[in-house]
């Protein structure tokens, strides 16, 4: 009965340590706020205010442009990691918003970056028309933009892998192959 | 109330080990994606994760060693204990992407995941990687599939007992005589439509204007995200993202098929057709789909909402679909189901939610059949009281084979359904109580208990940690449909008070 306590009291002490000592915390600071006057918050909660305004909105681009013959579907991101991404440093500051856009084909080929894993997205801002649900796109919210500029270059995030986290994974490893082993040795593996 | 004995700790032990140790080896793919893509350090996460898993289920085996088998009260401690070691365990690579507020998100998640609801509290999906998207997506696919049917058919081998934990997971369908064959008959029906899918959804996406890479991974996550009736999306924006007609009607063939009961596929497959048409459930979720599709058109084109009929029946199609099928993929955003669609259309959804889809099968909710069940119930009462004293009264309902309605179905039918209902109203007064207005915590509430996966704007990092971890059992009561759980917590009581 020892065996089986110090076994199942040693795996409670290791999960507690793997969750508090192996990662590396956020940076201190607050996340940033939107960029825009109307942030996608504020559009998404007052759509039938702002449905059919010409509105500026600026926001990280990410994902990809999806070209459709002249035109390209895109999407700026407002939210807490439009300048930079949890990979970078960046304070947690809750889920991704923003909003999609409907531009030129021709101004989407302008964006160089889009934010990805490995990537922090070109910073874009366009001006166009909100629409709550747009007629031309099977009701979808979205903007329908006619200019389009980079404000800010993206960039490649580097994806260093954190020493901490090696030497737990080492040691972990170790001690599931040891066990691996007795198991395999005496009771004969994983047969039911 | 019988205490447990050794023997019995050391069978329940033995078994859940084997389950984690089915749980390590799943992470493999996300391990290997990250390392095709050269993610080193969600890489490394998972190799944590990995050898987590192999030490509590290697470690588990060889301090349960025993031959007793199983018995029903273990199969249903062992499927529902799984869950709970499974959702800890398999919350590492999660916690250490550093995209989760807390442990408790992480697991949030990954409840969420296994259960096939689809709500998460992850933060900057945008920029996650793809290993843990792919451990995401995996997780909702096995889930769906049942983490207990991927160890029955990996790891049992023959056991008599094996069925006893199938059982205990919400699955009680036996395709084929042996419960292994039956768990492989499982993965053989969905690795079929996840060939098509996958391959429909690929192609469309390189067509929308994606690239090769992102077209296939996409197309694979969000067919595991439709197939398994989860809901998860690689893009925060959901289903959204593509901005494509074709794209949804794709997506909701693959969920509307993943929301039908296993027993179904295996008889269209074994060549019987007009089970497609006659069955209990599939009749069940045609007439309610179709009055709530029909309610929620009404109200909104009366509100004009949407300018045109097309794009008002396209709108409330998928979305509702998708909350009937407990799926959770929407094309429009969360807070729109409040600033949009108002009270009558979130209820109409939170009901297509809290009636859900078949039983046996990926899908949450109170179930098709349940529902078929007790309508045909409450018509043979109607029939019974106008029909002579003398008059013998049969009902049948057609589930793969004509079955006589019988008052021990109709009554297992009404508990289960009960509980569920009291489930519901309990998730929704923690959300009253939690201070969210009644139509929100109700609609969020049966999402996370019918394991759907919509959000109308509750579930975020900052909402309470008691509300969190009451969606979290939710979640896990609502797959497991009660009885493993509440053996469990059984098992709990007479360790600490049985004789």
């Amino acid at each position: 009965m020892r065996l089986r306590h110090a076994f199942f009291g040693a795996v409670a002490i290791l999960l507690i340590a793997l969750a508090a000592g192996c990662v590396e915390r956020p940076q201190g600071g607050a996340a940033p706020d939107s960029p825009n006057r109307l942030s996608s918050g504020d559009l998404v909660e007052h759509m039938k205010e702002y449905d059919g305004m010409t509105v500026t909105f600026e926001g990280e681009a990410v994902g990809e442009a999806m070209a459709r013959g002249s035109h390209a579907w895109i999407h700026l991101n407002d939210d807490a990691y439009f300048e930079k991404n949890i990979e970078e440093g960046a304070p947690l500051g809750g889920q991704n918003s923003g909003m999609p856009v409907w531009v030129s084909a021709d101004l989407a080929r302008k964006i160089g970056t889009f934010g990805d894993y490995k990537h922090e997205g070109d910073i874009v801002r366009v001006t166009g028309v909100f629409h709550a649900a747009c007629p031309d796109h099977g009701g979808d919210t979205d903007i329908h933009a006619q200019t389009l500029e980079i404000v800010r270059r993206g960039h490649a995030v580097v994806d260093q892998p954190k020493p901490a986290k090696l030497v737990w994974a080492i040691a972990l490893s170790l001690a599931a192959g040891a066990l691996f082993v007795a198991d395999r040795a005496i009771t004969g593996g994983l047969k039911a | 109330m019988l205490k447990p004995r050794l023997e019995d700790h050391l069978v329940i032990g033995r078994y859940t080990g084997k389950v984690i140790i089915g749980v390590g080896l799943l992470m493999t793919i996300p391990l290997l994606t990250s390392l095709a893509f050269a993610e080193w350090d969600t890489a490394l996460d998972f190799v944590i994760g990995m050898a987590a898993c192999f030490i509590f289920g290697f470690g588990t085996q060889l301090v349960c060693r025993t031959d007793k088998d199983l018995e029903w009260s273990h199969g249903l401690v062992v499927a529902s204990g799984s869950w709970i070691v499974a959702t800890a365990l398999g919350a590492l690579p999660h916690f250490l992407s550093g995209h989760e507020g807390s442990y408790l998100d992480a697991m949030f998640d990954v409840m969420s995941g296994y259960t096939t609801t689809g709500l998460y509290l992850l933060q900057d999906l945008d920029h996650a990687s793809f290993g843990l998207n792919m451990w995401r997506h995996l997780l909702t696919y096995a889930g769906g599939q049942g983490i207990v049917v991927i160890a029955l058919t990996f790891l049992f081998r023959g056991t008599a007992g094996a069925y006893k934990v199938y059982v205990g997971e919400g699955k009680d369908e036996r395709l084929l005589p042996n419960v292994i064959n039956t768990a492989r008959a499982i993965w053989l029906v969905s690795l079929v439509w996840l060939a098509f899918g996958w391959i429909a959804l690929a192609i469309t996406g390189a067509a929308l204007g994606q690239s090769p890479v992102r077209a296939l991974l996409h197309g694979l996550w969000v067919f595991m995200g439709a197939w398994s009736t989860g809901g998860f999306a690689p893009q925060s924006y959901n289903t959204m993202y593509y901005h494509s007609i074709v794209y949804e009607v794709l997506c909701a063939i693959i969920f509307i098929a993943g929301s039908f009961n296993f027993a179904l596929h295996w008889a269209v497959w074994t060549g019987k057709r007009t089970e497609i048409r006659k069955n209990v459930e599939t009749v069940s979720f045609a007439i309610t789909l179709t009055s709530l599709v029909l309610l929620a058109t009404f109200v909104l084109a009366r509100a004009r909402v949407y300018t045109d009929a097309v794009i008002v029946v396209r709108k409330v199609f998928y979305q509702l679909a998708s909350g009937h099928t407990t799926t959770g993929f929407s094309t429009i955003f969360s807070r729109a189901f409040v600033t949009q669609w108002g009270p009558v259309g979130m209820l109409a959804t939170t009901i297509a939610m809290a009636i859900g889809a078949s039983a046996c099968s990926t899908a949450g909710g109170i179930k098709g059949i349940r529902v078929g069940v007790i309508a045909k119930a409450f018509f043979h009462d109607v029939r019974t009281m106008l029909s002579p004293e003398s008059a013998v009264v049969r009902t049948k309902y057609h589930h793969v084979r004509d079955v006589v309605l019988e008052d021990a179905v109709v009554r297992t039918a009404m508990t289960i359904t009960l509980a569920y209902v009291v489930l519901y109203l309990v998730v929704t007064v923690a959300g009253v109580l939690s201070g969210y207005p009644v139509v929100e915590a109700a609609f969020e509430g049966v999402s996370a208990a019918s394991n759907t996966g919509l959000s109308c704007g509750v579930t975020l990092p900052n909402m309470p940690a008691a509300l969190k971890a009451l969606y979290i059992v939710a979640m896990w009561l609502g797959r497991l449909e009660f009885m493993s759980v509440f053996a469990l917590v059984g098992y709990g009581i007479s360790m600490v008070r049985g004789k």
